[in-house]
């Protein structure tokens, strides 16, 4: 095994039947706190063994293409969705997880939520200080830095001339990226190695010290005895017939639960472990986002460039509304559902004008009213955008609809199931005071759920400790963004970096 | 309408279903899953489909590629419906009759009967509905089909869009990035 490479097995590496493993620590996904994890216990000496779901892909098999990497990158293959399948929940569910198809943006926890974290739900250490030191490491490693001037896109240079028209401050992203050439294909995987995912830092990081990783191996029960984690039950599929091929029984005195705010909690439900609160997949939140696509006479091309680069966050927090504006470029798979122009001629039409067009996207802080459960052994994501919630998407689909038109835009298309168009910027009010709040109505997309193994002093209303551990089970750890007891209304990323590094410095006995 | 008892419950969740699973766009036989022949699509959803396609994109007179010279009617099954959970595509079946059925009340005719004309109108008319069932399937049933033509490479020439560009451009890998020394 050459230095910094991933030593991973795959199904097909795997012989079928039974498989026993010992190990110091098994860690459940390899997205951002997996990794991290694995890297911060194999360092520490531990043996470590990394336990994946989805599939190994190596990032020259990226297509750059959605369509093709929806059905091998995500979860689901991308359609995962609340029970009421209005709100596609997007997730990574591969080697490296969603840090391999997000789209790179980094910003530290807002003081303002740390601090109701620390009042509210008694993380004491969870201090601007401490977290620093945590957010300056995670930035340092994954090289997290402003845009530098040219990583924009066309579209993104249109909107900053409508900020400045407007006098509404830009915000400059920071990602997670090096040497970024601007292909705008983020969420179909960096072919290039250029963003900093789990795939080409922490995990090859843990191999180099000894850790392994299976792919294609979904744990279906964490064991514990006398209140103290011993290992977990796991089957590895082979991914072209679907079926387990190999059941793995892993014994390790330390478990790490960091399969995703989704899977984690249905894992702990079907163990039927550390849920003595009763908080197990309840507190979900998931940052529910609407696209306005707006149309220029000109043409724009906004799809290659920077995936994000600049962000409006100056409704950010709750009581400024909880919005935030987000650019993004689109390919034209995305584009062709993003808007209801009229079935036939219309939608042609539409299509051809692809390269006039571009998108806002309003995402929302959102309440904590969801909850992640098994029923009849599917997992089930019961999550509807609160009444309150969605008055602050519209405050905030003015806002961007108004960034629009500064930009230059003709007219909008908003995102409902049926033709909604604005053709001026005098109609946007109106427009929109007339939407309301419903079922299978708008177009919604989450890329951030979260919340769903509440991080807290109180054993009877959070699951997990302070320390990351659960309150019901020893050495049963959490390190995903099921953690987050409330939304942060910012891209959660840097967010669950930092707090896995906080976690696995508890674990190693680093901090007290 | 149709005669198949669906509990409206789990009908609004099938139906539904079919616009968060057509946002898989996993419309491309590479990603093709394992087709069984369970998920298959009968001789109706084929029609279904196809007649979705038709009033979707009649890209005559227009600069898009006739959708009659791509497999999008293939792309759908082999990709989407594929990869399906059995109990989604058993009630994805009893939804697309449903829809099939939907505009007999008003039009004394089921959807494929329709003139292409009539048709559209049908599924605009549905989009704007006040029942969620018929506004889940209309926008679902459409988005899976134009996902999957779109999904199509050969299709974006005519918009101007170029595609992946890595390979194109050379642009070569910077690979793993060398551990941190602290």
């Amino acid at each position: 095994m050459s230095k910094n490479q991933l030593n991973i097995k795959t199904a097909a590496d795997i012989a079928p039947g039974e498989l026993n493993l010992s190990v110091d620590a098994v860690v459940v996904g390899s997205g951002a706190g997996g990794a991290i994890n694995a890297y911060e216990l194999a360092k520490a000496g531990k043996k470590v063994l990394v336990l994946e779901a989805g599939p190994y892909v190596p990032s020259d098999k990226f297509t750059e293409m959605l369509a093709v990497a929806m059905g091998t990158l995500y979860a689901d293959e991308g359609g995962q969705a609340n029970t009421a399948q209005d709100i596609t929940v997007l997730q990574g569910r591969c080697v490296g997880g969603s840090t391999v198809v997000n789209a790179a943006l980094c910003f530290r926890t807002p003081e303002h939520y740390l601090k109701i974290w620390r009042e509210q739900f008694g993380l004491t250490e969870l201090t601007q200080e401490r977290m620093t030191g945590y957010f300056e490491k995670v930035e340092r490693n994954l090289n997290i830095q402003p845009n530098k001037g040219y990583e924009t896109s066309a579209g993104a240079e249109l909107i900053k001339k409508g900020l400045k028209k407007l006098d509404i401050p830009e915000g400059n992203a920071k990602r997670n990226i090096r040497d970024c050439v601007l292909s705008g294909f983020c969420f179909s995987g960096c072919k290039s190695d250029r963003k900093q995912s789990m795939l080409v830092t922490y995990l090859p990081w843990a191999c180099n010290h000894g850790a392994e990783i299976f792919a294609d191996t979904r744990v279906t029960q964490v064991v514990a005895k006398n209140g103290q984690a011993k290992g977990v039950l796991a089957e590895v599929v082979d991914p072209k017939t679907g079926q387990v091929k190999t059941r793995v029984n892993v014994s390790a005195p330390l478990v790490v639960m960091a399969a995703g705010p989704i899977q984690t909690p249905i894992i702990l439900q079907q163990s039927g472990l550390a849920n003595s609160s009763g908080q197990v997949g309840k507190n979900f939140a998931c940052h529910p986002t609407l696209s306005v696509t707006a149309m220029f006479d000109q043409k724009v091309d906004d799809f290659h460039g920077a995936t994000h680069s600049l962000y409006v966050d100056t409704n950010i927090l709750p009581e400024e509304g909880g919005w935030l504006q987000l650019n993004a470029v689109q390919e034209p798979v995305e584009a062709s559902f993003q808007a209801e122009p009229g079935t036939g001629k219309a939608y042609v039409s539409y299509m051809e004008k692809y390269r006039n067009s571009m998108r806002l996207i309003t995402l929302i802080h959102d309440k904590n009213v969801g909850e992640v459960k098994l029923v009849d052994g599917a997992k089930h994501i019961e999550y509807s955008v609160d009444d309150e919630d969605f008055e602050n998407m519209k405050k905030g689909l003015k806002q961007n609809a108004r960034i629009l038109f500064a930009a230059g835009a003709s007219y909008l298309y908003l995102p409902t199931y049926d033709r909604t168009l604005i053709e001026s910027p005098e109609q946007v009010d109106s427009v929109i005071d007339g939407l309301k709040n419903g079922v299978a109505k708008y177009r919604y997309t989450s890329f951030h759920p979260q919340g769903t193994c509440r991080m807290g002093a109180d054993p009877k209303t959070s699951v997990v400790s302070p320390s990351g551990e659960t309150h019901d089970v020893k050495n049963l750890y959490v390190a995903d963004a099921s953690l987050l007891p409330t939304s942060i209304g910012y891209n959660p990323s840097e967010t669950v970096y930092a707090l896995a590094s906080f976690i696995a410095d508890k674990i190693n006995g680093r901090i007290a | 309408m149709t005669d198949i008892a669906i509990n409206r419950r789990r009908f609004l969740q099938v139906a539904s279903a079919v616009a968060a699973v057509s946002s898989a766009l996993s419309a491309v036989p590479s990603v093709a899953g394992i087709l069984t022949a369970d998920n298959k699509m009968n001789a109706l959803e084929q029609q279904v489909f196809q007649k979705m396609l038709d009033i979707s994109l009649p890209t005559k007179g227009s600069s898009l590629v006739d959708p009659a010279s791509l497999p999008v009617i293939p792309t759908i099954e082999q990709a989407l419906l594929a990869g399906m959970a059995p109990h989604i595509r058993q009630g994805l079946r009893g939804g697309i009759v449903y829809f099939n059925d939907g505009p007999k009340a008003q039009y004394g005719k089921t959807f494929v009967q329709l003139s292409d004309a009539k048709a559209a109108e049908f599924v605009d008319a549905w989009t704007r509905s006040e029942a969620v069932p018929h506004r889940a399937l209309a926008v679902g049933l459409k988005k899976l089909t134009v996902l999957a033509y779109w999904a199509i490479p050969n299709t974006w020439a005519p918009l101007g869009y170029d595609g992946p560009v890595t390979e194109k451009m050379g642009v070569k890998s910077l690979g793993n990035t060398p551990e941190p020394r602290d």
